[in-house]
């Protein structure tokens, strides 16, 4: 349970510490790629709760996620569209989804665990 | 199989954990973006090139030394070594000076002493900016009432008494002493605080400050006390 957690915060400390800096031109890339990874994890808990986790589906989900996000934006850059809003707006929906499943998930689960001890 | 999750999970996390911290990085601290105009740029860029001459001639004297020392190490190394450790205490303002410069002498301005206003001694602050005005035109070596000012000279307030090198300074009158390199820089500095309003600082502390003409031979004393060298450490061999 506190494997991943660890890791979230390595990563933090790990790219605080390191102190890089990205140009502000690929700034969007950036935060669009965090948001697909954001996006991926949370519904890989999803399917981990609803038991439908694979491993597959997952990591390949996870960067081909970001690829296509980042790669949506850029195709945008370059066609005066702004088609990272496609991938925001995307993300961001499947992204409330997935944590309303989870919310979901876990107050069945609770209110399932205090029946039986009731 | 759940400890295969488990680690997928952490190595995404990482991932992301890291993006977003670099992310944080980037809209926190966004590069400044210069906006200087052409002749600030110029400005900038004539700074730079005077440092540039001076560092070469820096090199210059440094190879100097070298060609000395070269030149010498069959004779006596011991002269060279000696030659240069003088230098560089004259550098340092350990050294009694002698050469051209300026005499400058703080007074009690004649308005105070007339309204018999009580002559204090003159606050750090003005010395300070009197300090600050002399390096501006390549004040060499100044002493403040025969207390040499060297790079780490404090000049503060102790106990209401204005201190120099955390000797006590008289009250007006007393005298500043500066050297120069050349005859030339003497009046130049002299020109400059002439024409510097630092006259009208001293008189609005009831001082006066007398400029002296340019003189062939100004003696400033040296630093007669020991140099606290605590920040200080020796280089390993070889740097």
């Amino acid at each position: 349970m506190w494997l991943p957690l660890l890791g979230l915060i390595l990563g933090i400390s790990l790219g605080l510490l390191t102190d890089i800096q990205i140009p502000s031109v690929y700034e969007n890339y950036l935060s669009i790629a965090v948001l697909a990874a954001l996006d991926t994890l949370f519904g890989g808990i999803r399917a981990q709760l609803q038991h439908v986790y694979d491993d597959k589906v997952f990591v390949s989900g996870f960067f081909f996620n970001i690829a296509l996000a980042a790669g949506l934006a850029f195709l945008g850059v370059h066609l005066g569209v702004d088609l990272y809003l496609a991938a925001i707006f995307a993300f961001g929906v499947r992204l409330f989804q997935n944590i309303a499943v989870i919310r979901r998930i876990i107050l069945t689960k609770w209110s399932e665990r205090k029946g039986t001890i009731d | 199989m759940k400890q295969g999750v488990y680690v997928r999970f952490t190595a995404i996390l990482l991932i992301v954990g890291f993006m977003i911290a670099v992310q944080y990085n980037t809209v926190q601290k966004p590069e400044s973006r210069d906006t200087r105009d052409i002749w600030a740029i110029r400005q900038d860029l004539s700074t730079e090139k005077q440092l540039h001459s001076e560092l070469l001639s820096d090199i210059r004297d440094i190879n100097e030394t070298i060609t000395k020392y070269e030149n010498l190490q069959s004779d006596s190394p011991v002269q060279a070594l000696n030659d240069t450790l003088s230098s560089l205490r004259k550098k340092a303002g350990l050294t009694e000076v002698t050469g051209p410069g300026l005499e400058l002498i703080v007074e009690p301005s004649l308005e105070a002493i007339a309204l018999g206003q009580n002559v204090t001694s003159i606050s750090p602050d003005l010395l300070v900016r009197l300090l600050n005005e002399i390096n501006r035109f390549n004040g060499q070596h100044v002493s403040i009432d025969g207390k040499r000012i060297i790079n780490s000279s404090p000049i503060r307030d102790i106990n209401g008494q204005t201190t120099v090198n955390s000797l006590i300074i008289q009250t007006p009158p007393f005298d500043i002493r500066i050297g120069t390199d050349t005859q030339e820089a003497a009046e130049k500095l002299y020109n400059h605080l002439k024409s510097s309003n630092i006259t009208d600082d001293f008189y609005i502390d009831n001082l006066t400050l007398k400029i002296g003409e340019p003189k062939n031979e100004v003696t400033v004393p040296g630093f007669d006390q020991p140099i606290n060298t605590k920040y200080l450490k020796n280089t390993s061999k070889g740097d």
